[in-house]
């Protein structure tokens, strides 16, 4: 007798553990993807177009010979060379993302957590960094204004 | 009527309701295996429990003044460190017993290395462990950017954009992480959140699944020996030790915390206030991540820009997770423990790897580099060297004490540890070349003494 019985109820056994673990995994993911979306930071809005440098940060330039600046949610780094042509790149390190400096006796821009160097162009001349500092739009107009287009 | 039938009657009281009978007859069998070992090796885990106890009252007492906050993070910090009444005391006792506590993890989980005790039945007692140093150092990380100053700040820019080589999922952990896409106040709302909420929960939690599976199975008995233990009782003569442990441990801690206040001021084990961060400022030169982390920023900084068509940082991450995924997995490595016979090779992995640690380490630190000129960096060349000497000295030192003391024969990994630094720091080669020869010649080592079969390869002296 329950030779004959056992296949129907395997039948509707498994018909409904199917239909639990679909049900289990939909309360999961109803419960998860609130939680993910909230924990998503939403993206950060900026001044798209130049971005003019405060007068305290020209000031730093001309006295430290870079100065690094907010434009939209980026940290660049503006210097000015030994020729004194300006240069704008980004100030974050390609390789975990430390912060940059000048080093105008060198002529070159370093990390020191990593001791990742790079030229004035960006790219990488020493170090782990595995890509080149962006490079930026900077322009100085006559009376020492200076902007940076990101 | 007299106070011990006042506590009869009391515990009467108690049993008739709870049944508790049962578990006080449990703990008055439960016993301490003597004989192979030291009785020290069985006080480390409780010694870690008691520092992670230290460090919940103090933090709780932080909280009372510590706020979050684009404006407050540092000044509160600064608030308890120089106007609250013992203020300073309290942060530098849960600073050092942070320290502690993760020394003392360490160091359990090493000598349960050693003595091989995660092998069967107790797999997951090794595993929950693993999980709980895991989170011991996630307390550690995200505690060091609470106070929101430089070094904290970089630190965690740089703990957080390794994330980034994950897979897939990489980038949006790295947001997730920080609350955006770089280190904010933003980033330290999370880290609090974590640190003093979810990192407290998980880590309780797995202490009572890590104790329970200890209280169920005793405490691991020698490798390897069938005669019957002998053993202690846990009430009062283990208790009682184990109490009198945790004083001397509170006075060193409190001792520590007096003479020192800010750490013994080396990189990677300090604690001074510092500059507000400042995420428009460059970084400094020497900035090191807590001591425990060296060997991780050390290593990033020994891979190239790309390697087998991937960036340096991506394999780095990828090698350190290999590393500490076969860390986990010993116990079913191990197959000679599993079967309770001794296994050299694994006591040697362990100290291989602490080796391996210990020469990254020492390089991070820069021994050896002497002066360096302002913003500059020092001589790799001239910091591998000295490094290699010292790793030399100490593996000299280590072997010694294993073929003299608990006669050890298999020296493979060790060797291929020492071999990595001398051609490094010695020969001049680079880590990673380096590194790829000790690799095979460990390999091949390894290699030849299986072929040689097990009863040469493991000697009946190498017995733990």
């Amino acid at each position: 007798m329950s030779h004959h019985a056992s296949p129907a109820r395997l039948s509707r056994r498994s018909v409904l553990n199917v239909l639990l673990s679909v049900g289990v995994l939909g309360w999961l993911a109803s419960v998860l993807y609130p939680v993910i979306r909230y924990l998503t930071p939403l993206p950060l809005v900026g001044p798209g177009g130049p971005v003019q440098l405060t007068r305290s940060e020209v000031t730093k330039i001309e006295r430290d010979k870079f100065a690094i600046v907010p434009v939209g949610r980026r940290r660049v780094l503006v210097l000015e060379d030994s020729e004194g042509e300006l240069r704008a790149l980004d100030a974050k390190c390609t390789h975990e993302g430390c912060t940059v400096k000048y080093m105008p006796r060198d002529s070159l821009i370093v990390c020191a957590c990593h001791n990742g160097r790079f030229d004035l162009q960006g790219r990488v001349v020493a170090g782990p960094p595995p890509k080149p500092l962006a490079t930026y739009a900077v322009q100085r107009d006559e009376e020492g204004v200076i902007k940076v287009t990101v | 009527m007299s106070t011990a039938r006042a506590d009869k009657r009391l515990y009467r009281w108690i049993d008739e309701r709870y049944g508790v009978s049962p578990l006080i007859e449990f703990l008055r069998h439960k016993e301490v295996p003597l004989g192979a070992h030291p009785l020290f090796w069985y006080f480390l885990g409780g010694t870690t429990l008691f520092f992670f106890a230290v460090q919940i009252v103090s933090g709780v007492l932080l909280l009372v003044y510590y706020q979050p906050g684009e404006n407050t993070s540092y000044e509160s910090i600064r608030y308890i460190t120089t106007k609250v009444p013992f203020g300073w005391l309290v942060r530098s006792v849960h600073c050092w017993s942070a320290h502690l506590m993760i020394v003392s993890l360490v160091v359990h989980m090493l000598s349960t290395m050693m003595l091989k005790a995660y092998r069967p039945p107790r797999e997951l007692t090794w595993l929950t462990g693993f999980l709980l140093f895991n989170l011991a150092l996630g307390f550690g990380f995200s505690g060091y950017l609470l106070p929101w100053n430089e070094l904290a700040f970089f630190a965690t820019a740089v703990g957080t954009d390794s994330v980034k080589s994950v897979p897939v999922v990489g980038n949006w952990l790295l947001q997730v992480m920080r609350g955006g896409p770089d280190v904010t106040i933003n980033t330290v709302y999370r880290f609090f959140a974590l640190h003093i909420c979810i990192l407290p929960i998980l880590t309780v939690g797995l202490i009572t699944v890590h104790l329970i599976f200890i209280q169920r199975q005793g405490m691991a008995p020698p490798i390897a020996k069938h005669v019957a233990p002998r053993g202690m009782r846990f009430f009062p003569n283990f208790a009682l030790r184990d109490l009198l442990w945790w004083i001397l441990c509170l006075a060193a801690l409190l001792v520590l915390a007096l003479l020192l206040p800010y750490g013994p001021g080396i990189p990677g084990v300090e604690w001074e206030l510092g500059q507000k961060a400042d995420p428009l400022a460059p970084a400094y030169p020497g900035i090191k991540p807590e001591w425990y982390f060296l060997w991780i920023y050390q290593l990033l900084k020994e891979f190239p820009p790309h390697l087998f068509g991937l960036e340096g940082p991506q394999v780095c991450l990828a090698v350190v997770s290999l590393l500490m995924t076969t860390w986990a997995l010993v116990p079913w490595l191990d197959r000679k423990a599993r079967r309770d016979e001794p296994s050299p090779a694994f006591t040697d992995f362990g100290v291989g790897a602490m080796l391996f640690i210990t020469f990254l380490m020492l390089k991070a630190w820069d021994i050896g580099a002497g002066a360096v000129a302002d913003g500059g960096f020092p001589d790799p060349a001239a910091v591998a060297r000295p490094c290699a000497w010292i790793l030399l000295a100490v593996a000299v030192a280590v072997t010694a004490v294993r073929i003299a003391v608990y006669r050890d024969r298999w020296f493979v990994f060790s060797g291929a540890a020492v071999l990595h630094a001398v051609l490094h720091g010695l020969v001049g080669l680079p880590y990673l070349a380096a590194g790829a020869i000790a690799a095979a010649a460990a390999a091949l080592a390894t290699g030849f003494t299986v072929a040689r079969g097990r009863t040469s390869a493991m000697p009946a002296g190498g017995g733990h």
